[in-house]
């Protein structure tokens, strides 16, 4: 496990070296990642400018579950973004030298890619959370301090499973395209909002088949104690874990089925 | 002790049967029909420690797929493998730190990392300790006169540099079992012969060596055992140089000459058992010899006799030819060799 983390943190490092090579493009990235976010932002703010109320939720406890999605989006974007890189590996074969190297191969795939946008969601979205927790109506006692350090902490980590576990289509589809894991990405956008808001079938989906909403929204109610079943919300470790495990077991049976490429 | 033991190995892939152009990928999408290609269809074979084996064949024969098989990057379809006593694509870190691989149209150092940083990071994975390394490092950049190179990224290496960093980083960490899969295809001359040279010093070392090329002349000084597979099958396994010595025996030099006339049969007089023919109108000669009847020097001093020789180089068969005759009926195998259809 040490190893592990330690060589993780090794491969990234040569990847920031890498990327550090094209400076225009991390420039580039990080402003749209802030313009994207920051449009999102406004959005919000235009719709409580109208009702003052969404399901009980009022806006700074919306921003609160908003900015976790750009934090959690952040330290994915920076820290596992390989698992986008996943279709073009698979399709050109690229995972022949991965696997003849003494390091997991999952590891290699994650670290392979460095993120650079990641910082400016992590900027916007590190803004809005520290004034959400400014404004939210919560007291803040050590019971709920220690709380939000755990759930916010694993909530990143649902999304990276869900990006493994998605990616992993390519040892399927075998095109070099993510269009697929891209679609449930867009999906998992939906859990910037408070989960009420959507139909039943939606609800099942982000917190059940894809519980996109464990990196934002449960994390958010067990904070606030809000919503209709706030304890939800403490499970998110266990969220986290199943996500991890369930990219883990995707990604193993894809590499049963990598067929490299001819030549 | 069998390093490599491969029993009935088969890889079947599968592809989409579609027809020509758009139309035929749309029909695809309702009707799906697959044809299935066995990749490798029933390859056995042991490889003991220390032994070097050429693994030769046509285009499509099957030799990357069996060295991905072998090295656990695909699953088989169905047979068994063990390396070095384990499965490798079960058990792919373990195997991983047995042996090194190098495919000779993929690079596997970090492409935008400068090649020195590719290397630690490989060192790190394998674990090695500094002085190991250190060690391991020394010799590779000698043998392979890398120095200079490793402090530019493998973006900017030329393909000869690139490939003689690759065979480091598949030999830092010292493997007992190497796999080469065309290590120098698209190498001019020079290259490749210090390639060859270096893997001669490799396998003396005691490394075990399997080698696939299109080009007899990686494996004659190198290998000492010849696999040839067709269609997915091996369909021969035995010593290289009885096979050599049987279907490639015949040299040509092509010479240049400063002046017309040459007299032929003049030279040929000389070469008794040698064919001579005269090339680019006279300027040139070309005398296909065996090595075993006349030396080349002995065909070179020949032709100076006759003529003034200005440039002159020696044509050695392919690989190619060597299997084509070995088809055309002949498969007359030397005693002791073992040979399948
Ligand atoms: N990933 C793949 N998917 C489908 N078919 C494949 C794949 N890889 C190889 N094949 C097919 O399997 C056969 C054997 O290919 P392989 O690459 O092993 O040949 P080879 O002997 O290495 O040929 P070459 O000398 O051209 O490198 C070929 O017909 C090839 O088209
Ligand atoms: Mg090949």
């Amino acid at each position: 496990m040490r190893r592990n983390l330690w060589l993780y943190r090794r491969c990234l490092g040569a990847q920031l070296r890498a990327t550090l090579e094209y400076e225009g493009d991390f420039w580039i990235m990080s402003v749209a990642a802030l313009l994207t976010q920051g449009m999102g932002f406004v959005f919000l703010w235009a719709i409580f400018r109208a009702i003052p109320q969404i399901n009980g939720w009022r806006f700074w406890d919306v921003v609160l579950i908003y900015s976790l999605v750009a934090l959690t989006e952040g330290v994915a974007v920076l820290l596992a973004q390989g698992a986008w890189t996943m279709a073009v590996t698979v399709n050109l074969g690229g995972l022949d030298t991965v696997l003849v190297r003494p390091f997991s191969p999952l590891l290699q795939v994650l670290s392979s890619q460095i993120g650079m946008n990641g910082l400016g969601n992590l900027v916007l979205g590190g803004s809005l959370f520290v004034a959400a927790l400014v404004h939210v109506h919560a007291t803040w006692t050590p019971v709920r301090i220690a709380t939000a350090a755990l759930v916010f902490a694993c909530a990143p980590l649902v999304k990276i499973g869900l990006n493994i576990l998605t990616n992993c289509s390519a040892f399927w589809l075998k095109t070099p395209w993510s269009m697929f894991p891209f679609a449930f990405h867009t999906l998992g956008e939906l859990a910037r909002y408070p989960l009420g808001i959507y139909g039943l079938a939606v609800r099942l989906v982000l917190s059940v088949v894809l519980p996109y909403a464990f990196m934002s929204y449960f994390p958010a109610t067990a904070v606030l104690s809000l919503g209709s079943a706030p304890w939800l919300g403490l499970l998110t470790p266990v969220a986290a874990a199943w996500c991890l495990l369930l990219g883990r077991w995707a990604f193993r049976r894809g590499l049963t089925r990598y067929e490299s490429s001819g030549s | 002790m069998a390093r490599i033991e491969a029993d009935d190995l088969r890889k079947v892939f599968r592809r989409p049967d579609k027809g020509p152009g758009l139309a035929g990928s749309l029909r695809h999408l309702v009707e799906r029909r697959y044809t299935e290609k066995a990749a490798v269809d029933g390859i056995s074979l042991r490889v003991d420690a220390g032994e070097a084996v050429a693994y030769v064949g046509p285009n499509g024969a099957g030799k990357s797929t069996t060295i991905k098989l072998l090295t656990g990057i695909l699953v088989p379809t169905s047979g068994e493998v063990r390396v070095n006593g384990i499965v490798p694509h079960r058990h792919r870190i373990e195997n991983a730190r047995g042996v090194g691989v190098v495919f000779g149209q993929r690079t596997s150092l970090w492409w935008d990392l400068p090649v020195r940083d590719s290397f630690e990071l490989l060192r790190d994975m394998h674990g090695l300790g500094a002085a190991e390394y250190r060690e391991n490092l020394d010799r590779l950049v000698e043998m392979l006169q890398i120095g200079d190179l490793l402090d530019s990224t493998a973006r900017r290496l030329s393909l000869g540099q690139r490939m003689r960093c690759d065979l480091a980083a598949a030999l830092l960490h010292a493997p007992p079992i190497v796999y080469l899969d065309e290590p120098t295809i698209g190498l001019d001359i020079e290259v490749k012969d210090r390639l060859r040279t270096f893997l001669r010093q490799v396998v003396a070392g005691g490394t075990t060596l399997v080698l696939t090329t299109h080009d007899l002349g990686d494996i004659e000084d190198v290998c000492s055992r010849l696999v040839i597979i067709d269609q997915g099958r091996i369909v021969h396994d035995g010593g290289l140089r009885q096979v050599i010595e049987t279907y490639a025996r015949e040299r040509v030099m092509h010479a240049d000459l400063a002046s017309r006339p040459v007299s032929l049969s003049g030279v040929a007089a000389r070469l008794p058992g040698a064919t001579v023919t005269e090339e680019r109108d006279g300027l040139g000669v070309a005398v296909a010899f065996d090595p075993l009847a006349h030396t080349a020097a002995a065909v070179l001093s020949a032709l100076q006799q006759e003529a003034e020789v200005v440039d002159l180089r020696i044509e050695e068969p392919a690989i190619e030819d060597v299997v084509r005759r070995m088809y055309a009926g002949q498969l007359d195998a030397a005693p002791g060799e073992r040979t399948g259809t």
